[in-house]
């Protein structure tokens, strides 16, 4: 290359005058946000203060919440059942995520696929499994139970419709919050911490005890506060498996409060605690992940020390494969024999076979279709429409391109804290009024869903966005490209995989979400999960079993397409560095 | 006329002002280096030249015409200006030859000649024959030239070049610096080059901009920055040296604390007060004995510390008044600790400054 091509310089053509979009959308987004967040929390407090009645501000609604025997004995139900959840999902998890994460336990991949498929399963969905299993009447254990001892039809070995039962219920579709945590943990306390400990001559016992225990404690309570906020705020379980049982915690209480007559602002009162403990859980947690010196958890270097059980190892297998079985295999292969079979007493054989529910749910069953029509309309409105708002904000909090947008990923984490009933409640006050009408429309579902999952979607993108080193958007510019043409052509393209994630995740949430929904939906909008939920009440749990495998099947299906096709992203990225 | 002009170029976050008032002009086709440690404020000067950041005051022109100042700044890809990033910044969804056609396709030209173009400055840097690889399938050094091309291919009015060398292991970055020179040499390009690693400034540039706490404290050719600082600050960044502190004497003499007299062959004392002497390790010269030709620049002291380093020795010396004071000597100069020393400083290689 000579001096004869040198200094002319190449200007950038056709170029138009750049209007800077970046205020507009920051405006737009903290007017979306502020009316998917703020607005049903602002008419939740204020229905709060109006009377039933009609008539003026009132301090009733708060009186009868410390007045009323019912909603207390509801708050403090829910209160003992969230936290025996947390206690025994502490229980079952901890030694478990050890056992895999620490020991050489066989088949320790498998085990963790296992329990993080246990995620994907609707909590409803195991608590009526566990109805099919151990119903006092009808359940299999008991007619099991009877049939092998000979005893009378009243006889039963195990009841669900307890506080206990529903305390196990829970529990075994929240343990893998706490062994994901803890073993990830586990995963990151390196080597040399431990290998410290023995050269100082600490045995092996002592190191677990003084050393490996300690640093992955706070990961044990993270994962126990998780796990109890779950049980406190979930609606489906304690639905399908308390009000048979004839007690109420604080969702079924709330949800109580909409039936005929509706008593509005009893309901808000009551649901603003839920709130306040929601947000104080949260906080709690956060400051114990967060403490100084526990941060070798986020750390690097040293392959974890492997313990070997030697004699130990076949009671650690049993008590895996106990805890896997009650978890995940009887409850599968429970729903999916009442799937297959007349009624859920009969045996299995090939004359009790039968495609009968199938046919039902699919060709018979009028709401069906509708249900599924608005469940996959509604998770790919809210999957899209998520994903989207998530990859603006995070890209203006990440590249501070406009002041003040911290503000905005504030309000996108927000309704992390906000509970699905007491969202449902809030965006019923909101939405229900004359002004809006949006009630017994799907649009109400689409916010409620937007609100429910945008702290989940804003988390992804937000990760995956710090990922994409800012240089490589600025090599862009300063050949010349302006800043739409730089997210399109290059932070775009790096961030698709991740953007296909987040849509999966939300999608996948968005149709099994039960909570909120069920305050707001009418029989125009039924839901698969709500369809489920009726089902259950006139005890059609062959049709429940159905409607749950296709659920579960679509989900799968969606993840593994996202997974396969190249052009959404798949594993085409990663092999290129 | 200087092509590209800082004018009292100023940048504060919120009450941190990083860089103070900061003027600079340089030629057409030269090649000028920002220097200093870091946090001296030499990036975001960068940056600004860039229109990654806007200026709160002052104004940078470019050939006369004001590209950034308080009120309006021309966004990056309107500057025709094209930058090499620390981290190098290839697009890894893009191929080599991807990754620096795209500044071309931006400017519309035909396939034709975009491809004529990115073949002729691939082959100027080695790279044609890695055109189809990814970036991820390329060495540090790779990665670090496909860099360079794509800065290069867009024919830019001025290249910016942010520590490009500092992701690179110590051989390669040797290699680079002179490649870096070459193909500045071969192009011309008005280049700005910010780096905190001296060797890179004196192998690559005509002009090194010596930076500090977001001013500039010295600028000029490598000779003078190296023979000539003008403050204490210069002559301890660029090559090390012993600041011997003291009062002015009689003419261009500075006498130290210990009653040293140096007489200085250049610089310039403070007119009062306390002023320094700086004198470079090597330009010392260390004796057992007593030096005969001098009287002046001439002191004894104490060997605290000697060093052997294979083609010298480095010796530590505390003399009178309890400076310390660091030479080299030749091999062959044993002189053990806690003997006595002679040093002679002499004058012409002794520099006086003022600050």
């Amino acid at each position: 290359m000579t001096s004869d091509i040198q200094v002319q310089a190449l200007p950038v053509q056709g170029r138009r005058r750049s209007i800077d979009i970046s205020w507009p959308t920051f405006a737009l987004l903290t007017l979306v946000l502020s009316v998917l967040v703020l607005l049903p929390l602002f008419w939740l407090v204020y229905y709060s203060f109006r009377s039933d009645t009609g008539a003026g501000a009132t301090f009733a609604n708060y009186i009868a919440l410390v007045a009323d025997p019912t909603l207390l004995r509801a708050y403090g139900l829910a209160i003992g059942m969230a936290l025996a959840v947390g206690v025994l999902a502490c229980l079952i998890a901890t030694p478990m995520a050890w056992l895999v994460a620490r020991t050489d336990l066989p088949g320790r991949r498998t085990i963790r696929m296992l329990v993080t498929a246990s995620f994907v399963t609707p909590p409803f969905l195991g608590a009526i499994a566990y109805e099919i299993l151990a119903a006092p009447n009808s359940g299999i254990v008991n007619i099991m139970y009877r049939s092998v001892f000979g005893l009378e039809a009243s006889e039963y070995l195990v009841n669900i419709y307890t506080f206990s039962g529903l305390v196990f219920a829970i529990a075994c579709f929240t343990f893998p919050y706490v062994f994901t945590l803890v073993a990830n943990a586990l995963d990151k306390v390196p080597s040399d911490l431990e290998d410290a400990s023995s050269i100082l001559g600490g045995k092996s016992m002592t190191t677990l005890r003084k050393v490996t225990i300690p640093l992955v404690l706070p990961a044990m309570l993270a994962g126990t506060l998780i796990a109890i906020l779950q049980a406190l705020t979930m609606f489906g379980s304690p639905a399908i498996l308390a009000l048979p049982a004839g007690f109420h915690v604080i969702t079924t209480k709330i949800w109580s409060l909409f039936q005929f007559p509706p008593r509005l602002g009893l309901a808000a009162a009551a649901a603003l605690p839920l709130l306040i403990i929601t947000v104080i859980l949260l906080r709690a947690q956060k400051s114990i992940l967060g403490r100084k010196g526990y941060t070798v958890l986020g750390g690097k270097s040293g392959t974890p020390r492997i313990t070997e059980l030697g004699p130990w190892k076949w009671p650690a297998i049993a008590f895996v494969f106990c805890v896997l079985s009650l978890t995940i295999i009887l409850p599968y292969l429970a729903i999916i024999k009442t799937a297959f079979t007349g009624t859920v007493g009969d045996p299995i054989n090939l004359s009790t076979l039968t495609l009968s529910h199938w046919r039902f749910v699919l060709f018979e069953f009028s709401a069906t279709q509708l249900a599924l029509r608005n469940t996959f309309l509604l998770g790919f409105l809210t999957a899209t429409a998520v994903t989207a708002i998530a990859l603006i904000v995070s890209y203006l909090v990440i590249r501070r391109s406009v002041p003040g947008s911290g503000f905005l990923g504030v309000l996108a984490t927000a309704p992390v804290a906000i509970p699905g009933i007491v969202l449902g409640v809030g965006l019923f006050l909101s939405y229900a009024n004359p002004t809006f009408q949006l009630y017994g429309t799907i649009w109400i579902l689409l916010i409620a869903f937007m609100t429910i999952e945008l702290p989940a979607g804003y988390q992804q993108m937000s990760s995956a966005f710090s990922g994409v080193h800012p240089e490589l958007e600025e090599a862009g510019r300063i050949v010349g490209a302006s800043r739409l043409r730089t997210l399109w052509d290059i932070t775009a393209p790096l961030l698709r995989t991740s953007v296909v994630a987040a849509w999966c995740f939300v999608f996948v949430g968005t149709i099994r979400e039960l909570s909120a929904t069920i305050l707001l939906t009418t029989a125009n909008t039924k839901l698969v999960s709500v369809i489920i939920y009726d089902l259950n009440e006139s005890g059609d749990l062959g049709a429940i079993c159905v409607l749950g495998i296709i659920l579960l099947a679509a989900s799968f299906a969606v993840v593994f397409i996202a997974n396969r096709v190249p052009v959404l992203g798949g594993s085409q990225m990663n092999t290129r560095g | 006329m200087a092509f590209l002009e800082l004018d009292g170029l100023t940048k504060s976050y919120g009450t941190l002002t990083v860089v103070k008032g900061v003027n600079l002009s340089v030629d057409k086709g030269k090649l000028v280096c920002l220097l200093g440690p870091s946090g001296c404020g030499k990036t975001t000067t960068l940056r600004l030249i860039a229109g990654f950041v806007p200026a709160n005051a002052g104004e940078i022109r470019v050939g006369g015409k004001t590209i950034s100042s308080a009120h309006s700044t021309v966004p990056p890809e309107g500057r025709n200006m094209s930058m090499i990033f620390q981290s190098y910044a290839l697009w890894p969804h893009m191929t080599v030859f991807e990754n620096v056609a795209y500044g071309l396709k931006l400017r519309r030209l035909p396939q034709s000649e975009v491809t004529k173009s990115v073949r002729t400055i691939l082959s100027a840097t080695q790279l044609l024959p890695l055109e189809n690889r990814y970036p991820g399938e390329l060495s540090g050094g790779q990665q670090q030239r496909v860099s360079l091309a794509r800065a290069l291919v867009i024919k830019p009015e001025i290249l910016l070049l942010d520590e490009p060398l500092s992701n690179l292991d110590a051989n390669l970055r040797e290699e680079m610096r002179f490649e870096i020179r070459r193909l500045h040499d071969e192009f011309r390009y008005t280049t700005v080059y910010v780096t905190h690693d001296q060797a890179e400034a004196m192998t690559t540039a005509d002009m090194i901009v010596v930076m500090n706490d977001g001013r500039i404290e010295q600028a000029g050719s490598p000779e003078d920055i190296y023979e000539r600082p003008e403050t204490e600050f210069v002559a301890r960044f660029i090559g090390g040296t012993n600041i011997l502190s003291g009062t002015r004497g009689d003419k261009d003499s500075v006498v130290g604390e210990g009653g040293l007299v140096l007489r200085c062959g250049s610089g310039s004392t403070a007119a009062s007060g306390k002023t320094a002497v700086s004198v470079r390790h090597h330009d010392i010269e260390l004796s057992s004995a007593k030096p005969k030709s001098a009287d002046t620049n001439v002191t004894v002291g104490t060997v605290t510390r000697q060093i052997y380093l294979g083609s010298h020795r480095d010796y530590l010396v505390s003399i009178a008044g309890g400076e310390t004071v660091r030479t080299v000597a030749p091999v062959n100069v044993a002189i053990p600790v806690g003997q006595e020393v002679w040093l002679h400083f002499p004058p012409e290689k002794c520099r006086a400054l003022a600050q």
